[in-house]
């Protein structure tokens, strides 16, 4: 393992405005392996393997491929060195061939090329990917994910890519298809390739890698070589220490007066049914990754997702959400995901957004004139920390954080009985986390029964008085206060049934 | 955030300035009034009278109101009802019909009232159905071309692609070719039809809705807000305006026919485009969720004194509707100039 690294990046900084993305990164690679990266969310994960793989040309710091220090502008010139990457979102053309996809650039190929000779040149690449049953003239439409994934990468490789980026290649695969994917990288390291593997799923990094690079708040934490350590050094790695004093204490006891009982509901996405209570004035967090469920059931509370069966029962009512205006009538408020998707109206005013769910409350016989809605949203921004002299800016000018506030509070307007939150910090800054990770439990002492859904693994450890674990598609486990420990919980998202036999 | 100033403690030239830092289209609009005014005045005879004012006001009349109606549309996020002319077009038939012959029916016949809600509920009729099927998920644009077809063949099919005269004097005369304080009703009309549309937008529950929907339709339906009831009432309201339009014009005509509002309406041809111009000119998003019915009035006249400029320098129809087109194109360019420097893009 003395040899030196084809890629070293060292002392890598970027800053995007006044937000410190990566302080100091260390990273190398050598030839034949396969390195980890991890880190939680927000570490500086993806801002490190844009920078590797060219997309951010507007960094700090040394890289040096072969010992050469190189400067990339685009993506291009790093394939043009070797270095290719495999986005989550796939970048294939659903109606066209596997063997045109693979040589979609027309690199290599003669002008005029008909199908057979396109399939007859990806033969070789496809094997060497574990894809020897595939049809190269078969549409990528017809393959599974997994299977596309695997064209994904075959393509990379017809590029001559020498080191590969693999970005949460199994985030949306079954257990089958994950092992395919596993299979193909241990194949092309074998074959020569290096292979940055970034991924959540500890259990495949330790199958796999030979060393694993940590992030944390934009700094590495130096090259673990995978047989030293074990899956509870490396989550203290990824963490550190300091954190949990970002999160509100936690309530003093559970109340046993169900607020609202869920019923066998079963929406897409999940395999059986699921069924828990949620007390009146607790934080409830349903801890999953990708795939996993927690999310899925969240949005079937809601009327977002419709469910199979099932019903709730809130208030003495027994029923089952068609749609969010439904829930929302039954005073349950969502705050989705994705909230440049459907959580804010970003070309309107914030009071606009703030209110948007509780008009007739703002209005008289369906007239607004104004001064009701004024006061209105300005005590739920208030109360909310947003900006009052902000309320006529389009809410698409605000930070990450602040968006977040409003796309949350908004849900405050309809005095809710229950606050149902996917992701409640995805994509904000620490500061903004904290804010609200304190409104959160301060509406949870006012007796709103909170039910978030979360893969940050803090989170779902510090700000929940109750945790119910699901893994792929099924509900494993539940919590209480003192016993919510992030090792049980990360096993149990992640191998609760001991298949990788750490 | 201390370089916040309150509001109010600006001086006045300040808060002027602010008013149309925040409003550049509308600046922009106003701009080119000016310019047109001032070329008017000194570059065309005729120009500075009180009849021709008057004139170029009813000129915008008729194809303001459409465009107040596919305002709403517009602003909904569902992008236009292009069934316009079409739905002008039967709902003229109709109106007709029922002044000609009551439907049949020779008690009836020359009953302005009956025809006027006949004419009005054809209209319902056609802006339900087509909202319902783009409510459910049908792209506006097909839907409502498939609707044109439909409504376009019905009123020829119906009329046997005949006029349909009705003799003065007659029930609706005071519509067509009325006045009232030396106004035309039209005008009378879409002066009152812009302020309720501005206040209906500004100030009830239902407007804010538009604007809701039309910015985001996912985050729309999060909060409780649909856009299939909504695509129902907005294409209902634009239909409405389009029978309404259609019921004036044959009343000045005493008479309809199926192709009406194709060719030569008014005065620059086709009556679709001109609506759809109309929206345009005014600075209304096309995707949704920005602009106002203020600014459709106001393009509307924009369009009608361009119009008049080009008849009072002897152009005809052909140059005139080229400048319709090329009003068209300036005002997207515009538009998306300066959309991306003062809005969100993310």
């Amino acid at each position: 393992m003395s040899t030196n690294p084809i890629l070293k990046i060292s002392k890598v900084s970027r800053t995007f405005g006044a937000i410190q993305a990566l302080k100091e990164a260390n990273f190398e690679i050598n030839e034949g392996e396969i390195m980890g990266l991890v880190g939680e969310n927000g570490a500086g994960k993806s801002t490190l393997v844009k920078i590797i793989s060219g997309f951010d040309p507007g960094f700090k710091g040394s890289y040096q491929i072969n010992g050469k220090e190189v400067k990339f502008e685009t993506p291009s010139q790093a394939e043009e060195s070797g270095i290719a990457i495999a986005q989550q979102e796939l970048s294939l053309i659903p109606n066209m061939s596997v063997a045109e996809n693979i040589f979609l650039t027309g690199a290599k190929v003669k002008k005029f090329a008909t199908l057979n000779t396109l399939a007859k040149m990806a033969r070789p690449y496809l094997d060497e990917v574990g894809l020897t049953e595939v049809d190269p003239t078969t549409r990528i439409n017809l393959l599974s994910v997994g299977e596309q994934h695997l064209v994904e990468v075959a393509r990379l490789i017809s590029r001559e890519a020498k080191i590969l980026i693999l970005d949460e290649p199994t985030a949306a695969l079954g257990e089958a298809e994950s092992r395919r994917i596993l299979e193909m990288v241990e194949r092309l390291a074998a074959n020569g390739k290096s292979i940055i593997y970034v991924s959540h799923r500890l259990d495949e990094i330790f199958k796999i890698t030979k060393r694993i690079t940590i992030l944390r708040d934009g700094v590495s934490q130096g090259i673990q070589e995978t047989k030293d350590i074990d899956v509870n050094k490396l989550v203290e790695i990824m963490l550190g220490r300091e954190l949990a004093n970002m999160f509100p204490s936690k309530a003093d006891h559970i109340s046993d007066d169900p607020k609202l009982e869920v019923k066998e509901l079963w929406p897409d996405g999940v395999l059986e049914p699921v069924s828990f209570s949620a007390f009146k004035g607790e934080i409830l967090g349903l801890s999953g990754q990708l795939g996993s469920g927690a999310g899925e059931v969240l949005a079937s509370i809601a009327g977002a997702l419709q469910s199979r069966s099932g019903s709730l029962t809130l208030n003495g009512e027994t029923f089952l959400p068609k749609s969010p205006s439904h829930a929302i009538k039954k005073k349950i408020a969502y705050c989705s995901s994705d909230r440049k998707k459907d959580g804010l109206f970003l070309g309107r005013p914030i009071f606009e957004n703030l209110t948007s769910p509780a008009l007739g409350a703002i209005s008289k016989y369906g007239f607004n004139f104004g001064s009701s809605e004024d006061n209105y949203s300005r005590n739920l921004a208030k109360e909310f920390l947003i900006d009052v002299k902000r309320m006529h800016d389009e809410s698409g000018l605000l930070s990450g954080g602040n968006q977040q506030k409003v796309a949350l509070g908004k849900w405050l307007s309809i005095k809710p009985d229950v606050l149902l939150v996917n992701e409640p910090t995805r994509g904000v800054d620490v500061g903004a986390k904290s804010e609200i990770y304190q409104r959160m439990r301060e509406l949870a002492a006012r007796g709103i029964t909170i039910i978030f859904a979360s893969t940050d693994i803090q989170e779902i450890t510090y700000l929940p008085d109750r945790v119910i674990t699901f893994y792929r598609g099924m509900m494993i486990d539940e919590h209480r206060l003192e016993q919510i420990k992030t090792p049980v919980i990360l096993k149990e998202i992640t191998d609760p049934f001991n298949e990788t036999n750490l | 955030m201390s370089a916040i100033i309150e509001n109010n403690q600006l001086p006045f030239s300040a808060k002027f300035l602010q008013f149309y830092k925040d409003r550049t289209l509308l600046a922009i609009l106003l701009s080119l009034f000016a310019v047109m005014f001032i070329y008017g005045i000194f570059f065309t005879e005729n120009y500075l009278t009180i009849t021709n004012f008057k004139a170029i006001i009813r000129d915008a009349a008729l194809y303001g109101i459409m465009a107040i109606g596919l305002t709403f549309v517009t602003l909904s996020g569902n992008f236009f009802l292009l069934s316009l002319k079409e739905t002008a077009s039967i709902c003229g038939v109709t109106f007709a019909m029922g002044m000609a012959t009551g439907f049949g029916s020779p008690d009836l016949a020359g009953n302005f009232l009956v025809s006027l809600l006949a004419a009005l509920a054809v209209g319902v009729v056609s802006g339900v159905i087509q909202g319902y099927f783009v409510g459910m998920g049908g792209n506006p644009i097909v839907v409502t071309l498939g609707g044109a077809g439909i409504l376009y063949g019905i009123g020829a099919w119906w009329s046997d692609n005949l006029v349909i005269n009705f003799t003065r004097p007659h029930d609706a005369e005071w519509l067509g070719t009325g006045s009232f304080l030396g106004l035309p009703s039209i005008t009378w009309s879409f002066i009152l039809i812009a302020i309720a549309a501005e206040i209906v937008l500004r100030h009830t529950n239902f407007g804010r809705k538009v604007y809701l929907v039309g910015a985001n339709k996912a985050a729309g339906k999060a909060t409780g807000h649909e856009n299939f009831s909504m695509a129902i009432i907005v294409f209902t309201i634009c239909s409405v305006c389009c029978a309404f339009v259609a019921v004036a014009f044959v009343a000045q005509m005493d008479s309809a026919q199926s192709n009406y509002f194709s060719a030569e309406f008014g005065s620059s041809g086709d009556m679709t485009i001109l609506v759809i111009a109309t929206v345009m000119v005014g600075g209304n998003s096309i995707m949704g969720g920005y602009g106002s019915t203020l600014r459709t009035s106001l393009g509307a006249i924009f369009i009608a004194m361009v119009d008049n400029m080009m008849v009072l320098q002897g152009f005809n129809s052909g140059p005139r509707i080229v400048g319709v087109g090329l009003m068209i194109v300036f005002s997207i360019i515009v538009f998306g100039l300066f959309a991306k420097g003062s809005r969100a893009q993310e």
